[in-house]
């Protein structure tokens, strides 16, 4: 068997953990209950286990577990806590204040949620991709309902400062909402400390299953008024109907549980792996790190490369290396991500991006042989004649 | 307690019989090494250009390709969800969402909550919607579908198999009148699918939900066939997975084994429901000898695994007068001997109300919280349901004894 690539793409997903995978297991197999049938034994028992999952997950953020509720996934919590507070609180207002950097799953909502006649405001970042905390307060309008600013960024790793942008959102009495599919079990959260509203989490970028996410929504101080947008059985409290998926939460709360137990080791071990990857890069002429120096993911490095084409180093890399030139999603498009544009990138240097995405399972030997085979790559596409690069 | 209902033996105590297959049904053991395999290999995000994205990418379009062939629909018509509460409220607000005016939408009134309460949202929002009657045996007739239907008619939504009571619906003359009058026709086809064959094109329909927990699939996955050229508004925005119609990474190891589900449900349908036709019949005719049954739903058209119906009185009972026992009392004693079965639907089993789909269905108050489900599976035999007659109608006669109050 040929060997595989070194995966480095773990800001697009990550590998389930055994362990997490031997959590679900017997949710397949030897307990097939509907949480919602409660009127028989089998339904007892996943009702258990969600109920203990759920207890789990809502200690990770510092959240009582009635706040939190089960969702498909961090799309599915973002769209519904922008879309079901936008929906519940249009009567105060129709304004919602966001940032370019965004994720897709909020940006687009947000887009929604204009073609219906809500306004948006799209807030700029700084070069280093953190939020200028002036801007955000000098946006708030009385008629403001909402601000949504991302955990950690899923292409530059840049962490936001929640716990300013909470409490200027709760000064204004305005809703604070974050995506936090990034950060969950890499950087403290805490709802009640950072005064966060809603907040999106998903399992599969903690080595987790995919398809299971959740939306926390504050119950006191303020109670947080929430519109459902998938109507049926009335679960997860009428939030948000629809048959749970009793493994897929066991193994999501399993992940949450050993992300958290080994944040301690793990978060400097990816930190000092990705230092290790970026000394290397930068020995290379006219390669540019995206975001913060060093409010950032510990497990992200997110590079521009000048002189190359951004296509044909992603290809060159491919065989050996597994990464992705920014978010997932957008792998088929050929346009320069916007979170980089952003940061006042400019296109083209901005098209020819990496990002490196660091995992639990990653060694240093595997770094430094990514780092050769990435200088390996610009070396050769530098010299090939289109390229025609010169340092500056 | 015992969780492992393969394990049905007959002991006394430490059995368990589950007969609530409309409710959930365990995953195939086939489908759980789907499963384990795609969550210990095949873990990649489907988007992702390289190999490990273009391996579960391969796994999300196997899967389309096996629930496309259950119902006989092209490959690209098959939107994958979080499931059947998901795909409905998708098919109805994706098609709502599409006018700029609230116009009219038609349903039935023996839906699943997760079409009722949709279209309830919708009323909310202005929209005139028709809740269509049913006859005594749960059917909808098309007459009574071509007289509700107006000028506004965009949408009309009526359940194939019936959760609660079993019954099916004449969907091909259904959608066809809707066909006719310009509007949209769906089916929430969540109970039918793996128990009767599906044909997109013979039923007609233009959207059609699916979920996999309801064929031997995992919780967690579901699908809404799409009739290619239809436009929907997603009910998820984002990255633009699944041709812009549902955004967010696909729950792929839910997803894989709705796709093996799926097959492995196409491959026995015939001989699946042969079999359970055969069995549920035969329960039916012990309860009958002793029981005074009143079975409800349409007793020809109707799913195969399905037995429902409420009990007059055991005839061991003397005053007939007396109120039947309330469905759910029943069940918590049957469950206490070991035999899982339901009173209603499953979202509904927390509530002491009478079923609105009995009330639909001409029931009176009382008689609509005395409805039983036996719904049968692929674990079930001949035993389990000679054992299941056997236990209930000693919880019967001694629930008549006891005298415990009617309907509570
Ligand atoms: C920051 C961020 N938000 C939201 C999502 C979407 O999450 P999911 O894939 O669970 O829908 C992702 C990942 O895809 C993400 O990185
Ligand atoms: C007829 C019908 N439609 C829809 C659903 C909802 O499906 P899910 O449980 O996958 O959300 C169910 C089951 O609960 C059902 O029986």
């Amino acid at each position: 068997m040929p060997s595989r690539p070194i995966y480095l793409d773990h800001q697009a997903t990550t590998p389930v953990d055994p362990r997490v995978l031997e959590a679900m297991l017997p949710y397949f197999t030897d307990c097939p209950g509907n949480p919602s049938s409660l009127s028989h034994g089998y339904g007892w028992e996943a009702s258990a286990a969600v109920k203990y999952a759920r207890e789990q997950i809502a200690s990770a953020i510092h959240a009582q577990p009635e706040a939190l509720l089960f969702t498909s996934g961090a799309t599915e919590a973002n769209n519904l806590a922008i879309k079901g507070v936008a929906e519940a609180y249009f009567q105060k207002g129709r304004h919602l204040i966001t940032v370019q950097t965004e994720h897709s799953a909020v940006l687009e909502p947000c887009r929604y949620l204009q073609s219906l006649g809500f306004e948006v405001t799209f807030l700029p970042v700084q070069p280093d991709g953190l939020l200028e905390l002036s801007l955000l307060e000098q946006a708030i309008r009385p008629e403001t309902i909402l601000v949504s600013v991302m955990a950690a960024n899923n292409e530059i790793g840049v962490l936001q400062p929640l716990s300013e942008i909470g409490a200027i959102c709760h000064r204004h009495q305005v809703l604070f909402h974050t995506d936090a599919a990034q950060a969950l079990t890499k950087v403290p959260l805490d709802v009640a400390a950072m005064q966060i509203d809603l907040m999106s989490l998903t399992a599969h970028k903690i080595y987790g299953p995919k398809g299971i996410g959740a939306l926390y929504v504050r119950q006191r101080q303020p109670r947080v008024r929430l519109a459902p947008q998938v109507h049926g059985g009335g679960q997860e409290r009428g939030w948000r109907s629809g048959t749970l998926a009793t493994p897929q939460i066991v193994g999501f709360a399993k992940a949450v549980e050993l992300g958290l137990a080994a944040a301690e080791t793990e978060q400097p071990y990816l930190a000092q792996l990705r230092d290790q990857l970026w000394r290397q890069l930068r020995s290379q002429e006219g390669i540019h790190l995206n975001g913060h120096p060093t409010q950032r993911l510990a497990g992200c490095l997110n590079i521009s490369v000048e002189g190359v084409d951004g296509q044909a180093l992603l290809l060159a890399l491919q065989p050996k290396v597994a990464l992705s030139s920014g978010s997932a999603c957008a792998s088929g498009k050929t346009s320069p991500s916007h979170v980089l544009l952003a940061l006042g990138r400019e296109p083209a240097l901005a098209a020819a991006t990496l990002r490196f995405g660091l995992g639990r399972l990653n060694t240093p030997r595997e770094i430094d042989q990514a780092a050769a085979c990435a200088i390996a790559a610009i070396q050769a596409l530098r010299k090939t004649p289109s390229a025609q690069w010169v340092p500056g | 307690m015992a969780t492992r209902i393969r394990d049905n033996r007959i002991t006394s105590s430490a059995m368990q019989i589950y007969l609530d297959y409309s409710a959930t049904t365990p995953c195939h053991p086939e489908v759980i090494s789907t499963v384990q395999l795609v969550l210990s290999e095949h873990w990649g995000n489907p988007s992702s250009l390289h190999v490990w994205g273009e391996r579960a990418a391969w796994v999300l379009e196997q899967a389309r390709m096996q629930v496309a062939d259950l119902i006989q629909a092209p490959l690209e018509s098959i939107v994958f969800t979080s499931g059947g509460t998901e795909s409905n409220n998708l098919a109805l607000h994706g098609v709502a969402s599409r006018f700029e005016q609230p116009q009219h939408l038609i349903i039935s009134g023996v839906e699943h909550s997760s079409i009722s309460n949709a279209a309830q949202q919708l009323a909310q929002g202005g929209w005139q919607v028709t809740c269509l009657p049913v006859d005594p045996q749960g059917r909808v007739q098309p007459l009574a579908l071509q007289r509700a239907l107006r000028s506004n008619t965009v949408l009309v939504s009526v359940i194939y198999g019936q959760s609660e009571v079993g019954t099916l619906q004449p969907i091909p003359a259904l959608a066809e009148i809707a066909h006719r009058h310009g509007a949209y026709f769906h089916t929430d086809a969540v109970q039918a699918a793996g128990r009767i064959r599906l044909d997109v094109q013979a039923l007609g329909v233009d959207l059609l939900s699916l979920s996999s927990h309801k064929f031997y699939g995992s919780q967690g996955a579901g699908a809404l066939y799409v009739r290619p050229g239809l436009d929907l508004v997603p009910l998820l925005a984002g990255g633009g997975q699944e041709g812009n119609l549902r955004s967010g990474t696909p729950g792929l190891p839910a997803i894989a084994a709705m796709g093996h589900a799926a097959h492995l449900a196409a491959q026995n349908l015939a001989a699946e429901s042969v079999r359970l036709t055969a069995l549920r019949d035969r329960l039916y005719g012990r309860l009958a000898d002793n029981l005074l049954l009143v079975p409800t739903g349409d007793p020809q058209q109707r799913l195969p695994h399905h037995l429902s119906f409420w009990v007059r009185w055991p005839q061991t009972g003397r005053r007939s007068s007396q109120p039947p026992l309330s469905g759910k009392a029943v069940v918590r004693q049957m469950n206490l001997a070991g035999i899982a079965i339901s009173s209603g639907s499953a979202c509904h089993s927390g509530k002491l109300t009478p079923s609105p789909v009995l009330l639909a269905m001409g029931l009176s108050e009382t008689a609509a919280s005395a409805g039983l489900r036996i719904t049968l599976g692929r674990e079930t035999t001949e035993a389990d349901l000679d054992w299941t007659a056997m236990v209930l109608e000693q919880v019967l006669t001694r629930l008549t004894e006891s005298k415990i109050p009617a309907a509570v």
